[in-house]
């Protein structure tokens, strides 16, 4: 590929520089840690005799919300870099850290849903706590959106920048939601759950060694490597983009 | 820049998951002990003879000849799964049961019986449809001395708070004793609540109200630990339930994990290819124009 652009003209390259070790490295570690918090949570730990199974999923549920609170956090900071040094490249970061806690939260709202049909017997109530979650989607999604929509590169950037920055209330709303309402089913593994809580269970020992390793790995390899991966094809994408640009006006 | 981003947020999130260690530590609380198979869970009866064995928990008090055991049964009649229970347990044949009725509780509906097996063999049973098996808990009672049985009993009246209505209709039931040969004494606290008691000559009656619902436990003859027992067997029932089978949630959500992460990356893979075709369109044009 670095030979086909070199022979395109203006010399443009698309091909960033080759991928980093590091990123390499990060990558085969967070697919064999994911491997292994799998084989932790639904292997090794016991099963919780009062929910069954479905219990479970909590290995993937909780630490799949602080995955997204890492990469929506990449975003604010991104934001905030490129409104104070304007390099495109704090961008990139803040828009790979929107695609990546999106898919994180989708599979928190979406697995615990999935767990609320046999605990709760529903698939959705609205709840303090999953309303809050369902905005804090629907905010990222529409910044996905918007983006699209905004034909100019510097105020599309800038724009999103503090969108991105001020998205971040509605994460931290979810977070504390359910320690500043009381009215909230959601239970709670650590601390003492809402008096209401429906399908609370302790964070015991054998919870706690299958769930730190798991939330370890969402809350930094996964979304750190996936927002890196993100980065470098962005990059590509931006060079292709003017490359594109450059080929029209010739 | 992105390393020293990495760097930074794994020593926060080392310093937060170090604190969530010590809370839950902290909170790590002894829980009661249960008998644990894949049909039930019980409560093991601190100070009872634990005679329990794979898939039956049976608990035994010497000084007062009581069992009480919890188990499952093939048979898919409620009566006939407590009839061939008590067969099993003490090798007679159930008589028409002195008490027969149902109580419908937060887990389901239980049939509630009391069998007077013989002289000195009272049997109180309760048993109710889980899946595709029943569920029987069983108290046996073998003291020559006395007669004691349990009941469930819907409440008659919910403004009540002491169950005295449902007493006196087990006394009169189960002892043909008029409510006015019984006298309210004070009540007992035990771990299972506060039990009201009634007594008469030569029986006792307690009862506690739970919910929607009274339990009733009655003694005649010599007076002995008729409030070890309801105690224990109250908490049995109370404390009874079955792990549900709820796998195919599990394999569904892991299902939706998988298929999310997939699109993700998958999506890289997508656009990457899309970007090296659209790279080979322009190769392509450039030649083209040469």
């Amino acid at each position: 590929m670095a030979d086909k652009a070199k022979s395109l003209p203006g010399e443009l390259r698309i091909e960033g520089p080759p991928q980093p070790r590091a990123l390499r490295l990060l990558t085969v570690v967070t697919v064999l840690g994911f491997a292994a918090t799998l084989v932790l949570g639904l292997g090794l730990a016991g099963v919780d005799i009062q929910q069954g199974e479905i219990q479970r999923i909590f290995y993937i549920h909780m630490p799949s919300f602080f995955g997204a609170f890492t990469a929506f956090g990449l975003t604010v900071a991104g934001g905030l870099l490129y409104l104070a040094r304007k390099s495109e490249k704090w961008d990139r970061i803040a828009l790979a850290g929107v695609e990546v806690g999106l898919a994180f939260s989708l599979i928190n709202l979406l697995t615990g849903a999935i767990w609320a049909r046999p605990i709760w017997n529903t698939w959705w109530t609205w709840d303090p706590r999953l309303t809050s979650a369902a905005i804090m989607c629907l905010t990222y999604a529409a910044y996905l959106m918007l983006r699209a929509g905004i034909e100019d590169a510097g105020r599309r950037r800038a724009f999103m920048s503090v969108y991105g920055i001020l998205a971040f209330v509605t994460v931290l709303i979810t977070l504390f939601i359910i320690r500043i309402v009381p009215e909230t089913i959601h239970p709670m593994i650590v601390g003492a759950s809402p008096q209401k809580a429906q399908g609370s269970f302790e964070a015991t020992s054998g919870v706690v060694i299958a769930l730190i390793p798991s939330l370890l790995l969402w809350l930094t390899l996964m979304p750190i490597t996936i927002i890196w991966h993100r980065v470098r094809l962005e990059e590509r994408m931006e060079a292709l983009h003017r490359l594109k640009m450059q080929a029209l006006s010739e | 820049m992105l390393m020293k981003t990495a760097i930074t947020v794994l020593a926060l999130a080392f310093a937060l998951l170090t604190n969530v260690v010590t809370l839950a530590q902290d909170g790590e609380e002894p829980r009661a002990p249960y008998f644990q198979s894949r049909a039930f869970n019980v409560p093991i009866l601190a100070g009872w003879d634990d005679q329990s064995g794979e898939s039956f928990a049976q608990f035994h008090l010497a000084e007062a000849q009581a069992t009480i055991r919890t188990t499952t049964r093939a048979e898919r009649d409620p009566i006939a799964a407590a009839e061939a229970e008590l067969a099993m347990l003490t090798s007679l044949r159930a008589p028409p049961p002195s008490y027969s009725g149902k109580v419908n509780l937060a887990d389901g509906t239980w049939h509630v019986l009391v069998y007077d097996l013989e002289e000195e063999t009272t049997a109180s049973v309760m048993a109710r449809v889980a899946a595709d098996r029943v569920a029987v808990i069983s108290f046996i009672e073998r003291d020559p001395a006395a007669r004691t049985a349990v009941l469930t009993l819907a409440r008659s009246d919910g403004s009540h708070e002491v169950a005295s209505r449902e007493m006196i209709f087990a006394a009169d039931t189960l002892a043909a004793t008029a409510p006015s040969d019984l006298l309210q004494e004070e009540s007992v606290t035990l771990p299972s609540g506060e039990w009201a008691v009634y007594a008469g000559e030569g029986m006792t009656v307690m009862g506690l109200v739970f919910g929607n619902d009274s339990y009733v436990a009655l003694q005649q003859g010599e007076q002995g630990d008729l409030a070890a027992l309801a105690d224990a067997y109250n908490r049995t029932l109370l404390g009874f339930f079955i792990t549900p089978d709820n796998r195919h949630y599990l394999a569904l959500a892991l299902a939706v994990v998988f298929v999310i992460l997939g699109a993700l990356v998958g999506s890289l893979f997508w656009r990457e290819r899309g970007l090296r075709k659209d790279l080979t369109v322009l190769e392509e044009l450039a030649r083209a124009e040469e």
